[in-house]
């Protein structure tokens, strides 16, 4: 104990710096989204390194349970590939030039990756994911579970690595849709319990109910992600809309891999979207 | 008590030519761009190097502090100039050379030559510089542009301190 006061007594300068700068580093890294995400990516392309190595060992002992997930995975292809083949064996020379065609333009394209770090029991969350720019991923595509659950999107890359904003922000903004419905609602968490999120905006002509399936609805996803299943339903104060709680469909404590999704269009639709807000400026 | 107050004088000229002259000079959207002198290192730089260094690394605590929320740095006064202010009896030796000596009495500021002071104060503001532009951009996409902004705003702040330091040094230090 003596010893450890001295050595104390001889490094407390080094240790009120190390004290001021990490208090000051986070005031700062916390101060805006630019900040938050550059140093995030910046010190987590370091940490992500690290983080990775560790978290190979835990992919090991996770590989019975990822290979039982694949091979259903490979079984619900197989029958979608089979339903197809029916379908094409129908078409007329024609129609099958035309969907050869259309389907060369491939409107999503899907990246596996791993996690390499991530928070979720913060305000303000994020997934630090172990594939990058040099991968081809770019910011604003999707982020799902190899089971088609809503994880994020992409907010930052760095070469190697890239930033997720998941669900469990409550910066994150998105749409959803009830299930076999036209109806949609605004995605929200209020920071609370990382198993459940909020819909809000719900059409009171919806005919809403416990147990119902919410998709996402966002230009950077394809139909049919999963956002959870409704658990309780209220209206608004004014009575106008629903509002309701879901369980997340994603255990967001336990990811491992996920899915980047590449919307081959969004390109197209950002910009598109950019020209109507400039014309619409006076 | 007595032996301080010049020490609080500079502070308060400096923070005050900093934030109300050398902050609202107009220089054109396109110069001040490539040139932003940052004078108040020379607080720091310019307190005796026979102080303890928790005192010292404490005052710019407190004036950095007063700089952030001056000009609304979120903590990047304090995650700049602390390192300075731990650094610079190394910067010190590294340039002139000089250490304290124990039981001399004499302040090593008044006993460097001034083209050594200067040789201190310049290394010192350079690396302040480009800490503050690196931790202020974030990003090396534009590396070069970094470099010339640190050159070139050191360069400046140089310029603008050279008075204080003179005026300091022959009237407190020497």
């Amino acid at each position: 104990m003596h010893r450890l006061l001295e050595f104390i007594k001889r490094i407390y300068v080094v240790l009120l710096f190390v004290l001021l700068e990490s208090i000051a580093i986070w005031q700062y890294a916390t101060s805006s989204p630019y900040t938050e995400a550059k140093i995030l990516s910046r010190t987590t392309a370091v940490g992500g390194y690290v983080s990775k190595k560790i978290t190979n060992i835990d992919h090991f002992f996770a590989l019975p349970g990822e290979n039982g997930m694949l091979t259903h995975r490979v079984a619900e292809l197989e029958q979608t590939l089979e339903r197809e083949r029916e379908l094409l064996s129908d078409y007329t020379e024609e129609s099958w030039q035309r969907k050869m065609t259309e389907e060369g333009d491939l409107h999503y394209r899907y990246y596996p990756a791993r996690v390499a770090s991530m928070t979720i029991s913060h305000m303000r969350n994020y997934i630090v994911l172990d594939k990058g720019a040099r991968d081809g991923i770019k910011k604003n595509m999707g982020v799902i579970t190899p089971d088609k659950c809503l994880v994020g999107y992409i907010i930052e890359c760095s070469e190697r690595y890239s930033v997720a904003m998941p669900v469990l922000n409550t910066e994150f903004t998105m749409g959803g849709s009830l299930s076999m419905t036209n109806y949609t609602c605004s995605l929200r968490w209020a920071g609370e319990s990382p198993y459940h999120i909020d819909i809000i905006d719900v059409s009171t002509y919806a005919q809403i109910e416990v147990g119902m399936a919410v998709e996402a609805w966002s230009e950077r996803l394809p139909k049919g992600v999963i956002v959870g299943r409704i658990e309780s339903f209220e209206h608004n104060a004014a009575k106008t809309a629903y509002s309701a709680r879901l369980k997340l469909a994603a255990d967001m404590s336990a990811l491992n891999n996920v899915l980047i999704v590449e919307n081959t269009h969004y390109g197209e639709i950002e910009t598109l979207m950019d020209n109507i807000e400039s014309q619409s400026k006076p | 008590m007595y032996k301080y107050i010049p020490y609080i004088w500079l502070t308060l000229s400096i923070l005050l030519l900093q934030v109300f002259l050398i902050d609202n000079i107009d220089l054109g959207s396109s110069i001040s761009v490539w040139i932003r002198p940052m004078i108040f290192p020379l607080i720091i730089l310019l307190l005796p190097v026979e102080w303890k260094s928790i005192w010292v690394l404490i005052i710019t605590y407190l004036i950095a502090l007063t700089l952030d929320l001056m000009l609304g740095g979120s903590g990047i006064y304090v995650i700049t100039l602390l390192p300075i202010a731990l650094a610079r009896t190394t910067l010190l030796y590294l340039t002139t050379h000089r250490t304290t000596e124990s039981g001399d009495q004499t302040q090593l500021l008044a006993r460097i030559s001034v083209g050594q002071l200067m040789l201190y104060i310049g290394v010192s503001m350079l690396i302040y510089h480009a800490l503050f532009f690196a931790l202020e951009t974030l990003s090396t996409a534009s590396l070069m542009r970094l470099v010339v902004t640190t050159l070139l705003s050191t360069l400046c702040s140089l310029l603008l301190s050279w008075p204080i330091v003179r005026l300091f040094t022959s009237k407190v230090v020497g």
